[in-house]
């Protein structure tokens, strides 16, 4: 075995040039499906990373809600369904919000903008510490016409930017910004654009207190797909209507964008496998050229013993020794390659991702390195093999 | 120990059918130092390739140690050139990359002779044609006469009975040729059956028996 490598290393040595364009195109190849697959789990955490911090609560909604996608509203909630759901066990807290895009003006300039009415005490109940007001302060119980802001809201949405304690009209109503929140990004990036009121504010702007969304935080993360199920039950039952409400837990949200980034990657993979495949056919081309000089010594090697075994081992360690050290390359590339793409899609927008390099990442481009290689020396390596010692002798 | 009964080969080139050897019977004994001599195209290496086991005949049969070769496959064909018969042919034939010890160990590297063993029989083999000051040097570094004294040590590796030589003294100087034969015969005079093809009655006189080609034929004396 040694010496076999020894041997082909040998033969490799000679042609110099033509073997590192060979294995630059392995190394090509293998650095494009490591750095894709890098940066895919870098922007997977970077995404389910904040749902895990959300994993005990379950969202509900009317109507057939879909992850990302629209939903269609079949009504609204109302105090029975929060009470009922607040008695479910296992619920630790049940908190109901009001939404309802309303018209926002601030110095003449008007827009649309997502209202959301809550009670002050419920917002940590429910977020806990994960939105953190940036200026001010948060709503309290006994606020009157005042109003938390989004980041984007207070930053982007106007030509002047907001500051705590001006004035903004919701609704025709005047409303002091009495905080703004941190910017979320990411998946948390709608709150970004919402402006949030008291329960009793948000009455007075929407005319009625219907409740657009329930949400629940539950003892027991285990129980949350149980707990949700129980409260679809109940609330269908509320309103003699099958299939009106949707609870979604958070660990079911992250299940679900887990098979999305699957496929994501699966994608990715097939995009640069063209390049693995580009990087085979150079391979046996390289292979070809090489048993075709060889032919000489192949006949000799023949005439001396060889078998057709010991031809084909030699041809194929030559091919799956260039590939090893073209994904070893590839390797080096891809996590230079997978920082360097992070970086770009930081920098171009604002977004931050970390590629996550796994080592069987790297163990699995060394291993399709040197598959590739094998098998693309394998047609090659045949040729010599069979070769007829008598003819291949007398090539020259 | 060799035998070639009715040998025959035709060549295939295009629609034409080019015969090499014509019905060809020989025996040839155990250390016997037989010389076969021809003007080119006589057929005298086909008959070489065929006795080697290089090559098959198209109809007839070679014999070695009363084994019909034609019933062999190619693994074991390549096992009876590798364990019986050492060949030495006129190009040298060494192989460019490997230095002189790595060439005469070759064959015994296909035989799975381990590594250091094998280098210490090179190492002789090569003290044996007078070439241990040379061991490292690569075929390029070599004088021809030296080249085809490492490829006689190569022959050598794995101990063969039978030494076949093709033109061994063809590329090579008259005096060197001399020398070449020279060990060619202490290798007869071990015990080996040695078969030396060439056309040059000179080199045909060092052997016990000569015999002449002409047309693919081997002609009656």
């Amino acid at each position: 075995m040694k010496d076999v490598l020894l041997l082909a290393y040998r033969d490799i040595k000679e042609r110099k040039a033509r073997t590192s364009l060979t294995l630059l195109g392995i190394a090509v190849g293998i650095a494009a499906v490591i750095a894709l697959m890098s940066v895919g789990y870098g922007f997977e955490k970077s995404v389910t990373g904040e749902l895990v911090e959300m994993a005990d609560l379950i969202m509900i909604l009317p109507g057939k809600a879909s992850l990302g996608g629209d939903y269609v509203e079949l009504g609204s909630f109302n105090e029975r369904d929060l009470k009922d759901i607040e008695r479910i066990s296992g619920v630790k807290e049940a908190v109901a919000m009001a939404s309802s895009m309303e018209e926002v003006e601030y110095r003449g300039e008007k827009t649309v903008v997502d209202i959301i009415g809550i009670e002050p005490r419920e917002i940590s109940a429910v977020f806990g510490d994960i939105v953190k007001t940036e200026e001010g302060r948060g709503l309290r119980e006994n606020d009157h016409k005042t109003c938390q802001i989004g980041h984007s809201i207070a930053k982007d949405y106007f030509d002047e930017e907001i500051e705590v304690n001006d004035r903004i009209k919701i609704g025709g109503s005047k409303f002091r910004v009495v905080g703004i929140l941190e910017k979320q990004g990411g998946f948390k990036s709608g709150i970004d654009s919402e402006i949030f009121v008291t329960s009793g504010d948000a009455k007075g702007i929407l005319g009625n207190d219907d409740v657009s969304q329930i949400t629940v935080r539950v003892r027991n993360i285990e129980e949350a797909e149980e707990i949700a199920d129980k409260i679809e039950e109940r609330i269908d039952e509320n309103h003699k209507l099958d299939d009106f409400t949707n609870a979604m837990t958070m660990g079911s949200a992250i299940e679900q964008l887990k098979t999305v980034f699957a496929l994501l990657r699966a994608v990715l993979i097939a995009i640069a496998s063209i390049s693995l495949i580009v990087a085979s056919i150079g391979i046996m081309n390289t292979m070809l050229m090489s048993v075709m000089e060889r032919t000489h010594e192949v006949g000799i090697m023949k005439a001396i013993g060889a078998k057709n075994r010991n031809v084909l081992s030699l041809f194929l360690m030559e091919s799956g020794m260039v590939s090893m050290v073209g994904g070893v390359l590839g390797c080096v590339l891809g996590v230079i390659g997978a920082n360097v793409v992070s970086f770009v899609i930081g920098a171009a927008f604002g977004e931050g991702i970390s590629a996550i390099v796994r080592a069987e990442v790297l163990l699995g481009g060394i291993a399709v390195a040197v598959l590739v290689g094998v098998l693309s020396g394998l047609y090659p390596a045949r040729k010599a093999s069979k070769m007829s010692p008598v003819e291949a002798v007398r090539y020259e | 120990m060799i035998r070639a009964e009715n040998l025959s080969k035709v060549y295939r080139m295009g629609k034409i059918e080019v015969p090499a050897l014509r019905d060809v019977n020989l025996e040839i004994e155990k250390d016997e130092f037989l010389a076969i001599v021809g003007s080119s195209g006589s057929g005298k290496s086909t008959l070489l390739n065929m006795l080697g086991c290089l090559d098959k005949p198209t109809s007839g049969a070679v014999f070695i140690d009363d084994v019909n070769t034609a019933s062999l496959s190619e693994n074991e064909l390549a096992e009876i050139r590798r364990e019986k018969i050492g060949f030495i042919f006129q190009q040298f034939n060494l192989i460019h990359s490997l230095n002189a010890l790595e060439n005469v160990s070759l064959p015994m590297f296909f035989a799975g002779v381990g590594r250091d063993e094998r280098m210490k029989r090179a190492a002789e083999l090569l003290a044996k044609v007078g070439l241990e000051k040379r061991m490292h040097h690569k075929p390029s570094e070599l004088s021809g006469g030296q080249q085809q004294r490492v490829a006689i040590a190569r022959a050598l590796s794995n101990n063969p009975e039978i030494i076949i030589g093709d033109e061994p003294t063809g590329n090579v100087d008259s005096e060197t040729g001399n020398a070449i034969m020279d060990i060619l015969k202490g290798l007869n005079s071990e015990g080996r059956t040695v078969i030396v093809v060439t056309h040059d009655a000179e080199i045909a006189a060092h052997a016990h028996r000569v015999k002449r080609m002409k047309d693919g034929r081997l002609l009656e004396q």
